[in-house]
């Protein structure tokens, strides 16, 4: 893990030394008012005529009455600051013990423990940092049998058909298979650089610029039949960012290949509005308001669900949050993507009321930098996933019924 | 799309597209017309990026710009076909650094017309955009192949723009605005005689019954 963690020690570090600084200012603050220093009650100059008594009183009260507001107000404001020093205190040492729990507890005994009440529960919070890329790769598997070895032979490829590339400006025999050019080797080059900007990690130069590179790349050597997708290079940088090169190759290619990340990057129309029929089921369900507004606005669910879905909340969503929005993924499957996007309609719902069609579709494709984790997990807690007694993937399969029988109906009716 | 008419002040709204293949510069383009500001590095667009851009166009008539910058996969166009419906104008950009994405523009423009029409079965005005023209030259033979290529293939016009630069970025999309706007001019007149059209026939209908 030496590649990965680094990130992780980074962070930890950085967090560390502002607890310990914050810490330090914490003991300043015990509750002496600051500012009422500045405020002084003075006679008038001597040049001017002197306060009558009863003015000076009035004064000397009016002072008073301003130095205790303020003493008020800044020992509400020092409250406030050591109330929130706690909570984040608090946030830290469980994220400490959480991560005790994980290594010592949970980890050497996953598959008898995953499922308890007490992992679920405390999977649900947000994994530590330094557990969360392996309890990623653990949680979605490895179907596929990938081994390292395996994604060293696919790279080596990949890097071939590069070197051919630069040498005769064009992909060799990759040209015939692939209906689109585009799909690979030049669209991956151009996508690494707008793969988290502000980050500079992936951009040329960035520490991790080769790795998402020969990651993607082997993939699309991997995988001819899929190729690279546009959205592709987030995923695989968020699985960089959190696992070492050959396990984010594993668990890149695992989850690519789960049903819903298939219709997706295979762009099968068909089943992808399956998807959103099945997410506007539960949309009416949980938010019905929003529901009708959307509706009479026209603001159809491909318009942010395409974004959301594609990056799995990458793009959207704050990374940290986006991560959290992972964790719980990779415990409950699609559903909960699904779920996620009806928690942030939750969140928002009182904005999105008010606005017009570009404005919504503006708003969430584009969701506020500061959209708080803790009450987005507390909105998705509150979006219940039934419809009817029925699940998500009951609701998904009487929809794929319907293709089905749309299907097979329609020879018949030629036929007749 | 055109809002009701106040003391003579009209507004408008309008859905223009923003298409071409990847990297071209759709979303550049769209972030310096819209607010100005050029970013070297911009976020993949993965479905469409939305932008509105109002437009005092004189003084009894206000535009609303929808615009819609769709991602310019090949793989995603299909997806993205369905994003083209009730358009009014489109901006198709290619990279003049990299002659493909003008076969490209080509493609685009095609797809275009096959989704979307005017009610008079015209296509809708649609602006080719020769973009990154910082970085390179339009030579005159190139210039009158553009020329050509406009007529032949049925856009109202090309420019060369350079979203970095801020070259003709507002130029182009005036240009389009004004062609939107004669449209819809004439669709409304349009409609106003078949409306009279309908009534005279109502009428005589009216009369014959009654």
């Amino acid at each position: 893990m030496t590649n990965a963690s680094e990130p992780d020690l980074l962070l930890f570090s950085q967090e560390y030394e502002a607890k310990v600084s914050k810490s330090g200012q914490r003991k300043n603050l015990e509750f002496e008012p600051l500012s009422t220093t500045a405020l002084i009650l003075e006679d008038r100059p001597a040049n001017l005529p002197a306060k009558s008594e009863e003015e000076a009183q009035r004064h000397r009260q009016e002072y008073d009455e301003m130095v205790a507001e303020a003493k008020k107000r800044e020992l509400k404001e020092a409250q406030k600051k050591k109330k929130q020093m706690k909570e984040r205190f608090k946030q830290e040492e469980s994220i400490v013990n959480a991560m005790v729990v994980w290594n010592n507890e949970i980890l050497p005994n996953w598959e008898s423990m995953r499922g308890t009440r007490r992992v679920r529960d405390l999977w649900w919070q947000g994994l530590p940092p330094n557990v969360r890329g392996k309890v990623w790769s653990l949680a979605i598997g490895n179907e596929m049998n990938i081994t390292s070895d395996l994604y060293e032979i696919f790279l080596s490829r990949a890097k071939e058909r590069w070197k051919s590339f630069r040498e005769t400006g064009s992909e060799m025999e990759s040209d015939a298979d692939s209906a689109d050019r585009e799909s690979s080797l030049d669209l991956i080059k151009l996508d690494i650089s707008r793969t988290f900007p502000p980050l500079f990690i992936f951009q040329k130069g960035g520490p991790y610029h080769d790795l998402l590179h020969s990651v993607l790349g082997a993939y699309t050597c991997y995988r001819p039949d899929v190729g690279y997708v546009q959205g592709m290079s987030f995923i695989a940088a968020v699985l960089i960012l959190n696992l070492e090169e050959a396990e984010a190759f594993i668990a890149f290619t695992n989850l690519l290949n789960k049903p819903c990340q298939m219709a997706f990057f295979r762009v099968d129309h068909e089943l992808m509005l399956k998807y959103f029929a099945a997410f506007e089921v539960f949309f009416e369900e949980n938010l019905p308001r929003l529901f009708n507004h959307f509706k009479s606005s026209n603001l159809t669910p491909d318009l942010y669900l395409i974004d959301w879905i594609f990056t799995l909340y990458t793009k959207s969503l704050p990374l940290d949050v986006a991560c959290r929005v992972w964790d719980v993924f990779c415990r409950d499957g699609e559903e909960f993507l699904f779920r996620t996007g009806l928690g942030i309609l939750r969140l928002y719902e009182e904005v999105l009321l008010q606005m017009d069609f570009i404005h919504i579709a503006q708003f969430l494709t584009r969701l506020p930098e500061d959209t708080p984790s803790e009450r987005l997990f507390s909105c998705i807690a509150n979006t219940q996933m039934i419809s009817g007694n029925r699940k998500w993937t009951q609701v998904f399969n009487a929809l794929l019924k319907d293709k089905e029988m749309e299907k097979s109906s329609s020879p018949t009716v030629k036929n007749s | 799309m055109s809002g009701g008419a106040e003391l003579g002040f009209t507004e408008h709204l309008f859905k223009v597209l923003v298409i071409g293949d990847h990297k071209v510069g759709k979303t550049s383009f769209v972030k310096r017309y819209v607010k100005n500001q050029f970013y070297e590095e911009l976020k993949t667009t993965i479905g469409v990026d939305f932008s509105m851009k109002v437009i005092d166009w004189d003084s009894h008539t206000r535009v609303r710009l929808q615009l819609w910058d769709i991602a310019g996969q090949e793989r995603l166009r299909g997806l993205n076909r369905v994003f083209f419906k009730r358009s009014s104008g489109a901006l198709v950009v290619y990279d003049m650094t990299n002659g493909s994405t003008l076969d490209g523009a080509l493609n685009w423009k095609h797809e275009l017309d096959s989704q979307v029409m005017l009610k008079n079965g015209r296509p809708i005005p649609a602006v080719l955009l020769a973009n990154k023209c910082d970085e390179t030259k339009v030579c005159r033979r190139n210039a009158s192949l553009l020329e050509k290529l406009c007529q032949e293939k049925g856009f109202i016009g090309w420019f060369q723009t350079s979203a970095k630069e801020n070259i003709n970025v507002d130029e182009a999309a005036k240009f389009l605005v004004k062609h939107i706007l004669q449209n819809n001019e004439e669709s409304v007149k349009e409609e106003e005689q078949n409306m009279q059209i309908n009534l005279k026939q109502q009428s005589k209908s009216n009369s014959t019954c009654c």
